[in-house]
């Protein structure tokens, strides 16, 4: 492989971590914060997708559907967590099987809605940001750079909120001992609401800045959720830095190894998380363990 | 994390008395003849097809039973022993161009065992909701080896074209004979589970659900012992996905896939885990509604969607587990 190449393949990789971490971000904040296993994650990034084509189609707009859809998935977050896993707190498998019914009313909805519907479609990226720009002599789509742009500030401006802020500060908290955090007045309940519609904002999220890269079909929401998983685990989870260390890795490692292994590319993810377990059971960063 | 909310123990409770041997036999017996009794029935066929599919999904159900019941092991990647027993047979018999059952049947439940003991390994070193990822993890590995493998999986198209096996001359081509096949093996691994639950190794399996740690303090290798439980759940449901590819003739992907996956987790759970009747009544739920309520009504996934909702919310033990409940107010 030529250094240009590699390069370009390089900035591929990058640009798919970049996506990673808005949807593994989430992930991690609702599983380290809430203790639930959200399966449902990959369906609210289905359904972030499938709201960005309408709006984009209705209002001509990208970047209306790159606000609006966060806004309409924290909604969804904010019924989801009080009526339905509100009352399921350590209840784990209550949890996933509620959350998996969830996932199948959504993309039921959005396999029977005639203009969404179960073919591929396609959502073009924004004027603005259509072309392609020459690098090291090759063309390279400037939407990919957006991304690469756009994931990188994402992650600087969470991990100041997280650090900085109020909020960050409770959600730190509510992730060490939430049961603490509610002794000493916090009202958890709201956080937990707020926790989780973060969370399905920031899969909505992701959903709106991946189609024009993926595109939209059927089977985006499991692949979505195994990838995320597989992002938190090798991460660490809990943590914000989990999710960025985890897709910093498994974006470019997944973008190389269709590169050199086309056949088993996706093994090769999967032997990475397999490896990181057995030498590091928490994640790279993580602190709670995931194996003995 | 040690403990898993929502599986209570239930060792013992299904102890059948004389009679209660003879209906059961009884039972079973009718079972297994469905397809000749049934004959003069209009939708006869239709109802074998969709009964033989119960008992695949039952017998795969059962399988996964032992781990999330038992032994306390919630896993969300069971379908990739139900793939990899499809594939192997019907590998094997292409490969092998044999339809004989012994070997066939042996070649999935063998493949399965040995994809189980190698994922095994990593994954009952986790617990709890850590084990529903990791397992949820390699399946989709195997998914993904099954989809990409093309030339010898038959990768996105899928294996068209599998063989129904014969057995010393028996062919279990047509519909009746495979269904008795099906219906004797859904029997007989009910039979080894329900042996297997009420021997010591099945209560050392609940025991180390209850308290690992102590469990190990008192002389218990439970890594060992989780991995053959484990490998137990994956040979059988190895024998589920090989009735499976001979019942369709056809094995995909999505065999291997999270979707069966969680289906064979949700029949579980909606039946009730920890007993042996609770995931055959789970099968038979979602697969009617998948299969028969779908020939209706386009919305049948939100209908299987919200069915699950309303299962948390309103009968956390499953059927089997209400009926029990419902049953003992009504004694007093």
């Amino acid at each position: 492989m030529s250094p240009e190449l590699a390069f370009l393949q390089a900035l591929n990789g990058i640009s798919f971590g970049a996506l990673l971490f808005i949807l593994a971000a989430g992930l991690s904040l609702i599983f380290g914060m809430m203790d639930v296993v959200n399966l449902a994650h990959g369906a609210f990034y289905m359904l972030g997708a499938y709201i960005a084509l309408s709006v984009v189609r209705t209002t001509g707009s990208f970047w209306v559907a790159l606000v609006a859809v966060p806004l309409a998935l924290g909604a969804l977050g904010l019924v989801v967590e009080p009526l339905l896993l509100r009352r399921l707190r350590g209840r784990h498998l209550d949890q996933v099987l509620i959350t998996v019914g969830v996932a199948l009313v959504i993309t039921d909805l959005i396999r029977l809605k005639p203009d969404w519907g179960a073919e591929v479609r396609t959502l073009p990226p924004p004027d603005a940001l259509a072309g392609s720009i020459a690098i090291l002599g090759n063309d390279y789509p400037v939407y990919r750079l957006f991304v690469i742009a756009f994931g990188v500030t994402l992650a600087l401006s969470l991990a100041a909120l997280h650090r900085r802020s109020r909020a960050g500060a409770l959600i730190r908290a509510g992730v060490d001992d939430a049961q603490m955090l509610s002794a000493l007045g916090v009202d958890t309940d709201r956080l937990f609401a707020v926790t989780y519609a973060i969370g399905a904002a920031l899969a909505g999220l992701a959903g709106v800045v991946a189609a024009p890269v993926l595109g939209l079909q059927p089977g985006m929401d499991v692949e979505a959720l195994v990838l995320s998983l597989i992002v938190v685990v090798v991460g660490g989870l809990g943590t914000l830095g989990g999710a960025q260390v985890g897709a910093a890795l498994v974006g470019p490692a997944d973008t190389f190894g269709k590169v050199f292994v086309p056949q088993f590319a996706l093994f090769f993810i999967f032997a990475i998380m397999a490896l990181v377990l057995l030498l590091r059971p928490s994640g790279l960063l993580g602190r709670i363990r995931v194996i003995r | 994390m040690s403990r898993i909310a929502g599986l209570r123990p239930r060792v013992g409770g299904l102890r059948p008395r004389a009679p209660g041997f003879v209906a059961l036999g009884l039972g079973a017996l009718a079972l297994v003849t469905f397809p000749y009794w049934s004959r003069d029935w209009e939708s006869s066929r239709y109802a074998t097809t969709v009964l033989r599919d119960i008992l695949v999904f039952a017998i795969l159900a059962l399988s996964l039973d032992l781990l999330m019941g038992y032994v306390g092991l919630p896993s969300l990647g069971h379908a990739a022993f139900f793939g990899a027993g499809a594939y192997a047979a019907a590998i094997a018999s292409q490969r092998l161009e044999t339809e004989a059952l012994f070997v066939t049947l042996p070649a999935g439940v063998l493949v399965a065992t040995l994809l189980a003991l190698g994922i095994g390994l990593f994954a009952v070193r986790a617990s709890g909701i850590f084990f529903l990822m990791l397992t949820l993890a390699f399946a989709q590995m195997v998914f993904s080896f099954a989809f990409q493998a093309t030339d010898i999986t038959g990768g996105s198209n899928g294996f068209a074209g599998v063989r129904r096996p014969e057995l010393f001359g028996i062919s279990f081509s047509a519909a009746e004979e495979l269904y008795v096949l099906v219906a004797v093996s859904f029997l007989a691994t009910a039979f080894v589970l329900w042996r297997i639950t009420r021997s010591p190794y099945g209560r050392t399996l609940v025991a180390i659900r209850e308290n690992e740690r102590r469990m190990r303090a008192l002389g218990y290798d439970t890594r060992a012992i989780k991995l053959s439980a484990f490998a137990l759940a994956g040979a059988l449901a190895g024998l589920a996905g090989a009735l499976s590819a001979y019942s369709l003739r056809f094995v995909s992907a999505n065999d291997a896939g999270i979707g069966t996956s969680i289906t064979a987790f949700v029949m579980v759970l909606i039946g009730g885990a920890g007993t042996l009747a609770g995931p055959a009544v789970g099968a038979a739920v979602v697969i009617l509604i998948e299969r028969v309520l779908n020939s209706y009504i386009p919305f049948s996934q939100t209908v299987l969607g919200v069915v699950f909702v309303v299962f948390v919310l309103a009968a956390r033990q499953g059927v089997v587990g209400a009926a029990r409940t419902a049953w003992a107010r009504a004694r007093g």
